[in-house]
């Protein structure tokens, strides 16, 4: 299969129509602005648009040029650039982890005791934020939800910046295994169920089962992780239901993935891992986005025959040579990076250069979505030219 | 000084967002401390880009290896070190091999909020305080960590604070009680915070430092701009740059080196020099602690030399 032809114009079109817009990538390679600025330019383009990040520094509200963004989605002033103001309108929001499974909680608890008794549990208030995959859970949580909210016409998803940014699609599983009570109900409710510390033993076997979890982690803390478990009996089934409704969310022909990387090799290594997985779990996908790539300083440039030679002080014209080989090599290197993607991913990536200034207001981030959106360059070209 | 100070505690932990080499950094200072005749131990946890391989020596998957002399590595794995703290706690051999092969215990683990990140640091403590077996001085002088690039730093080092007050009684909460006290000792911990000179990058390290100060109540004790474009044209010669760019100027310089493109990099340097700076005096004025500079390194790929020229801008930082 030869590599994917024209993913600006892929790309574009999914702002257009898709409903929903997972942006994946690992950490530090500019997702969050990648997110951004797709989200501003379906916004400009008359969508309804909310941006939604988990990252709890915030780098979003940066992106967007705000201090801080809460966790309701707030509405951001498009207008004010040089363009008319916007059909559509742009909104953002941070996950709040800890209000979101609440929220979960209450949905899913049969009646008020049965949610006073996980809400008030001890682990529970301090670890549900940190349970392992909770954010990444949380935000499938919060899409779900979103998506359902018929005010939003595209919701675009900023991932958790997890090592393998990945985790996320499979956040949902490894919480439900841990909150799966039936393994860990079984080791702990004969103990701990009945009375506090009482344990009576039943067998020999649990007995040494208890006195191995004592030593190695001690009653007290079982304790509170069984009082936990048994509050969340009987919600079982309505975790699993969603779970099934965020993957089929998820591999939904009206969601997508963008997927951004940086271009350096090792990001890139990782990038083409992502891809792979993406395609094995048939989630649609849409696009590579390579961040911040370097320019080379002898492409386009005039062929230098002629051999006739620059008149230019000696020190400077070797700090002059120095500067344009480094740069030269550091093109080639992120140019041959770039190449394995296309042979091994099948994919022609979409190549964001590296811009004069970063990005982190409005302004830079409808620059973005210009340079890489050929819609976004017209629409930016006819406002320029005075044209309607 | 900058090394002075940090290098006087035994532990250096470095945290930042992903992308800004910390892996990098971590291996320079750890032959800085190295240059400096201290015994290092260099830790990563569960690392793609492996410390030793940087150094040069064999891999360190679970076990400390020795990459120079005077400076070993170890990658920590968190489900290795969770199964060394069960044969640790239960010592009989068969009771021990019961728990890792039960079916409960890896689920468990594999879910458990924090635990690995636990483990892993309660590891981390057990290395700061081992003890050479006959002279009973500190096995290691410094222990460099490169902590997990977590979005958020402070995620993996609020751990010990969130699982101490969660579990006030049992080995756990005992644990953890004295992880955090390790982290918040200023006489043994050193935190370091690790940046580019971006926009985001720069943001976070500050944030990084108000929220660590807030909720774990540790100030940094140094910060380290890493990938910095450094001055190369004097203020003449960058007069000249934009002189000859105005005049067009034609020509090459050698072989495949035309003027005009050259005129190009050099401009692209220039800005991205002024980024550098305008960054570097932003987390200047905002960080408390002393700061370092590392330059961009323009290379196919790092090699020794080059760590240990990072490492010589350490030590002179």
């Amino acid at each position: 299969m030869p590599p994917r032809r024209r993913p600006e114009a892929t790309l574009e079109r999914a702002l257009r129509e898709r409903h929903v817009l997972v942006v994946c990538g690992s950490g530090g390679v500019g997702k969050t602005t990648t997110a951004a600025a797709l989200a501003q330019h379906a916004a400009r383009g008359g969508r309804n648009v909310l941006v939604c990040t988990i990252d709890p520094s915030r780098r979003l509200a940066t992106s967007l040029g705000l201090n801080r963004l809460s966790g309701k989605p707030r509405a951001i002033d498009l207008s004010g650039r040089r363009t008319k103001s916007p059909r559509g309108a742009l909104w953002a929001m941070v996950l709040d982890v800890k209000s979101t499974f609440d929220a979960l909680v209450e949905r899913h608890t049969p009646d008020a005791a049965a949610r006073k008794r996980i809400l008030d549990n001890r682990f529970y208030r301090h670890v549900s934020a940190a349970l392992a995959g909770s954010h990444e859970y949380m935000a499938m949580e919060k899409l779900l939800e979103l998506s359902a909210d018929p005010q939003w016409d595209l919701v675009v998803l900023d991932t958790p910046p997890t090592r393998h940014a990945l985790d996320f699609l499979e956040a949902p599983d490894r919480l439900m295994d841990f909150l799966d009570t039936s393994v860990l109900r079984w080791f702990l409710k004969p103990y701990f169920a009945a009375g506090r510390l009482t344990l009576k033993v039943a067998t020999r076997t649990g007995a040494l089962a208890v006195r191995l979890a004592d030593r190695i982690l001690g009653l007290e803390f079982l304790q509170d992780l069984s009082e936990f478990f048994l509050a969340f009996e009987g919600m079982y089934d309505g975790f699993k239901e969603r779970a099934t409704r965020v993957h089929a969310l998820l591999r939904d022909p009206a969601s997508g993935f963008v997927l951004v990387a940086a271009p350096a090799p090792l990001a890139l290594e990782e990038a083409l891992y992502f891809h792979r997985r993406l395609t094995e779990k048939e989630m649609p996908f849409l696009a590579v986005v390579v961040n911040r790539v370097h320019p080379d300083p002898g492409r386009g440039a005039a062929a230098t025959r002629g051999h006739r030679r620059a008149r230019v002080p000696p020190a400077l014209a070797s700090k002059l040579v120095e500067t344009f080989r480094e740069q030269q090599t550091l093109a080639r290197v992120e140019r041959r990076a770039v190449a394995r993607l296309e042979v091994d991913a099948k994919e022609t990536p979409i190549l964001v250069p590296e811009f004069e200034q970063d990005v982190h207001d409005l302004k830079g981030l409808a620059l973005f979505a210009e340079t890489i959106l050929p819609a976004a360059r017209a629409a930016s070209n006819r406002v320029r030219a005075g044209a309607p | 000084m900058l090394l002075d100070d940090l290098l006087s505690r035994r532990l250096v932990v470095l945290t930042g967002k992903g992308g800004v080499g910390k892996s990098v950094v971590g291996a320079s200072l750890a032959l800085a401390a190295r240059a400096r005749g201290k015994r290092v131990l260099l830790v990563e946890v569960g690392a793609p880009l492996e410390a030793a391989r940087l150094l040069g020596g064999p891999p360190s998957k679970g076990r400390v290896k020795e990459a120079l002399p005077g400076l070993s590595t170890v990658n920590l794995d968190p489900a290795t070190v969770m199964d060394e703290y069960v044969r640790h706690v239960v010592p009989v051999d068969l009771l021990a091999r019961r728990v890792l092969s039960s079916p409960i215990y890896r689920r468990f683990f594999s879910a458990a909020p924090g635990l690995r990140e636990l483990m892993i640091l309660g590891k981390i403590m057990v290395l700061e305080e081992a003890r050479a077996r006959l002279s009973r001085r500190p096995a290691w002088d410094v222990i460099v960590v490169d902590a997990p690039a977590t979005g958020h730093g402070l995620a993996f080092l609020k751990v010990p604070l969130v699982a101490s007050r969660a579990i006030p009684v049992g080995p756990v909460g005992h644990n953890a009680r004295r992880v955090l006290k390790l982290l918040r000792d200023p006489g043994r911990t050193g935190l370091v915070v690790v940046a580019v000179p971006e926009e985001m990058a720069v943001v976070e390290a500050l944030e990084f430092q108000r929220l660590a100060a807030d909720e774990l109540e540790v100030e940094p004790a140094a910060a380290v701009l890493n990938a910095c474009h450094e001055r190369r044209f004097s203020d003449p010669e960058e007069a000249e740059v934009l002189r000859l760019t105005a005049e067009e100027a034609r020509g090459s310089l050698e072989p495949g080196v035309a003027l005009p493109a050259a005129l190009r990099a050099a401009r692209r340097q220039i800005r991205r020099r002024r980024l550098t700076r305008l960054y570097r005096g932003r987390l200047k004025r905002g960080l408390a602690a002393p700061l370092a500079s590392l330059p961009f390194l323009f290379r196919e790929t790092l090699e020794r030399e080059d760590l240990e020229l990072l490492a010589e801008r350490l030590e002179a930082a």
